[in-house]
């Protein structure tokens, strides 16, 4: 059974002035699924997010969700839609209890639907224990939870979370990421942007954005798949020794090693197909480093956009 | 719930909470207009009363010190030394001792009685021209005064041949409180909504829930009607407060209807609520709404008829007066207040400070657009 579209950019462009934010991007997304939006600071993904909200107007192309216009058609939009800004944008006034109520009313509820659906969302979200606090006094994950709280007081079919782990601890962020796949479970569309990796390889489907042109986007697995990733005669090795440093620097003037890269206690390396293990642990026991680990791994999804971008970069189309 | 004012509840309830929870934007609301209006009340005191004034009495005769008293009576002098001569008596007005120097020379009474002209001296200082002024037609009529009495006198007359007897209407005393307060409540009531509503809209977009509130359903209307109402409430609380202190601490008696001058002040704070929305639709931050109202606060200082009178201003200032809500205002309080016009009168003002109000308002709605760029 083919999925449903919910959200479908064809060509989006937006310019400001004579800088193209957002350079004819094309996607589509399918109802129920995470979409993870990647891309470097000021490549722009939020304008992207902005454009499919309706705040900001297309310069070009064109926009949908659930089949509704972004630039036509916004309070058809509106109530299907919710946004998590990178901000959190709470009102510090007031208390967490005053933010969520508020935002209910804004979305029409009252009375005892209001009532339903704020017990609702504080059992979600577990802020019972602040209820009566500021929203200026909370501590970056409560804020985070707070802003999602908001941003889904009024069910949402699609939701856009913009950099949602900006600056929140670990657990906060597992915690999110939690929810978002029991929110998808639920056949919610989520659109996330992130800077972390770890992040986007848990996403149903990845897009990456560079220098306003959205570069490749698809299922994770297949991206890695791609040719580009996956020169012909290569393969990619994981070496665990002691002090990766200077292996690095070792291996790197080695012949047949294309990229060499470190991973905490290992180093990555892409190697043409023949490379023998052995070449490079002598190479390592000639650098004082006797012992060493090698074994083949799957490229990540950090490869990938290295890959494409270093392509990118090279070839200027 | 399709209604153009859509949200316009819950911005209403939020805005409320966010006034009542932020002391700064209150503490602005109310202290600097009491400070003002004690200021224009006790110390811009323009009355001319009791000038520090020194005699340099060269006759010494009956006549002279009766001269004297005359000065003194007018209640514009107060005699507070002595000079022995012309040059000392410059000297003390330079040193900035006294304001006013009086010279009588020693031919004084002889030439009154002989019938000729008798001449007296009065020096000013002029460095502050109100002061001058007023020092000049006090002390010109005492002289013509002596000078009909005399001449009266010398043809027989029991009483001078024409006597004016003016009666001022509506500020007997000439108080200059009765007539700078009320003009001091309509500037210091667009000092503070101006601002607040200039504020309350950029200081949303500066933290990004403006951006939260236009992807939601919210309307426009719903929007700018629940920003602006909160303060119009405490707008029509700060200014009957203002009538409270004006009518009862400066004793200036409100001679007209209150309503009317409540529904005046309502149509009045609207208007520039308005504007500071209006503002907000074009400001980026806080720093260019502060400086954006101060542009439209600074014309209603001087032109509004607040200080200087309308009527002597160059045509391109009068020009500027008749745009500007303030003039209405303070014309409208000044007839309400002193001259207990009443509202049938002055529809005219109520007009145009409603119509004011309104245009801003639809402005203000139409201008801001739902979309960032």
């Amino acid at each position: 059974m083919p999925l449903e579209t919910m959200i479908s950019c064809e060509a989006l462009t937006k310019r400001f002035g004579h800088f193209t934010a957002v350079d004819h991007v094309s996607f589509a997304v399918a109802k129920g699924s995470i979409f993870g939006f990647l891309g470097p600071n000021g490549s722009g993904k939020s304008t992207v997010i902005r454009m499919l909200c309706g705040l900001l107007e297309p310069s070009d192309g064109r926009a949908s969700i659930a089949g509704f216009d972004v630039a036509q058609q916004t309070e058809e939009i509106k109530p299907l839609i919710g946004y998590m800004s990178q901000k959190f944008s709470l009102y510090d006034e007031l208390t967490v209890h005053e933010n969520l109520n508020f935002y209910g009313r804004l979305y029409g509820l009252k009375g005892a639907a209001l009532k339903q659906r704020y017990d609702e969302l504080i059992a979600l979200t577990h802020l019972e224990p602040y209820l009566h606090r500021r929203a200026a006094l909370l501590s970056g994950g409560w804020r985070q939870r707070l802003a999602m709280a908001c941003s889904l007081v009024h069910k949402p079919s699609v939701l856009f979370l913009d950099e949602p782990t900006a600056g929140i601890d670990p657990v906060a962020r597992r915690e999110l990421w939690d929810l978002l796949f029991e929110f998808s479970s639920q056949g919610m569309t989520l659109f996330v942007t992130t800077h972390y990796m770890d992040e986007a390889e848990r996403c149903s489907h990845v897009g990456y954005i560079h220098m306003s042109k959205l570069v490749v986007c698809g299922e994770p697995d297949d991206l890695k798949q791609l040719p580009i990733v996956n020169p012909p005669d290569t393969k990619r090795i994981d070496v665990t020794c002691d002090h990766v440093t200077t292996g690095l620097q070792a291996v790197r003037k080695l012949p047949g090693v294309r990229t060499a890269t470190v991973f905490g206690q290992s180093m990555h390396l892409l190697v043409d197909q023949d490379m023998q293990d052995s070449f490079i642990l002598a190479e390592l026991a000639k650098n004082n480093i006797p012992r060493a680990d090698i074994r083949p791994i799957a490229p990540s999804l950090e490869d990938v956009f290295v890959a494409l971008t270093n392509n990118r970069n090279v070839d200027p189309k | 719930m399709k209604t153009p004012f859509r949200g316009f509840t819950a911005i209403l309830y939020k805005e409320f909470l966010v006034v009542l929870r932020d002391p700064f934007t209150l503490f602005f609301m109310i202290f600097p207009p009491l400070v003002e209006m004690i200021a224009f009340g006790y110390a811009l005191d323009t009355d001319v009363k009791n000038m520090r004034t020194i005699v340099l009495d060269q006759d010494r005769t009956e006549e002279s010190r009766q001269l004297v008293k005359q000065f003194e009576n007018t209640g514009t002098f107060k005699v507070v030394g002595e000079a022995q001569s012309i040059t000392e008596l410059a000297d003390l007005i330079r040193r900035g001792k006294a304001y006013v120097g009086i010279q009588i020379p020693p031919e004084f009474t002889r030439d009154l009685r002989a019938g000729r002209s008798a001449k007296i001296q009065v020096l000013i200082d002029g460095s502050n021209s109100t002061i001058a002024a007023s020092a000049l037609n006090t002390s010109l009529n005492v002289g013509f005064l002596n000078g009909l009495r005399a001449m009266a006198e010398r043809f027989g007359l029991r009483e001078l041949p024409v006597e004016v007897r003016p009666q001022i209407l509506y500020n007997p005393e000439m108080r200059s409180p009765n007539f700078f307060l009320p003009g001091v409540i309509g500037i210091v009531l667009q000092i503070a909504t101006t601002f607040a509503t200039a504020m309350s809209l950029v200081r949303e977009r500066e933290r990004g829930t403006l951006e939260q509130l236009m992807v939601s359903p919210l309307s426009r209307w719903g929007l700018m009607l629940g920003k602006l109402v909160p303060y119009l409430v405490i707008g029509m609380l700060m200014s009957a407060f203002l009538f409270i202190v004006m009518r009862w601490v400066f004793h200036v008696p409100i001679a007209g209807d209150i309503t009317a001058l409540m529904v005046g002040t309502f149509f009045y704070v609207f208007a520039l609520l308005s504007l500071g929305l209006l503002i907000s639709t074009r400001a980026q931050n806080q720093m260019q709404a502060l400086q954006m109202s101060m542009m439209f606060i600074l014309p209603s200082v001087f032109f509004s008829g607040f200080i200087f009178p309308r009527e002597t201003m160059p045509g391109i200032f009068y020009a500027i007066s008749t745009v500007i809500p303030a003039t209405y205002y303070i014309e409208l309080e000044r007839a309400l207040i002193l001259r207990g016009a009443s509202l049938g009168d002055f529809w005219f003002h109520l007009v145009m400070l409603a119509g004011m109000g309104m245009a801003l308002f639809g402005l203000c709605v139409l201008r801001f657009r739902k979309t960032m760029a």
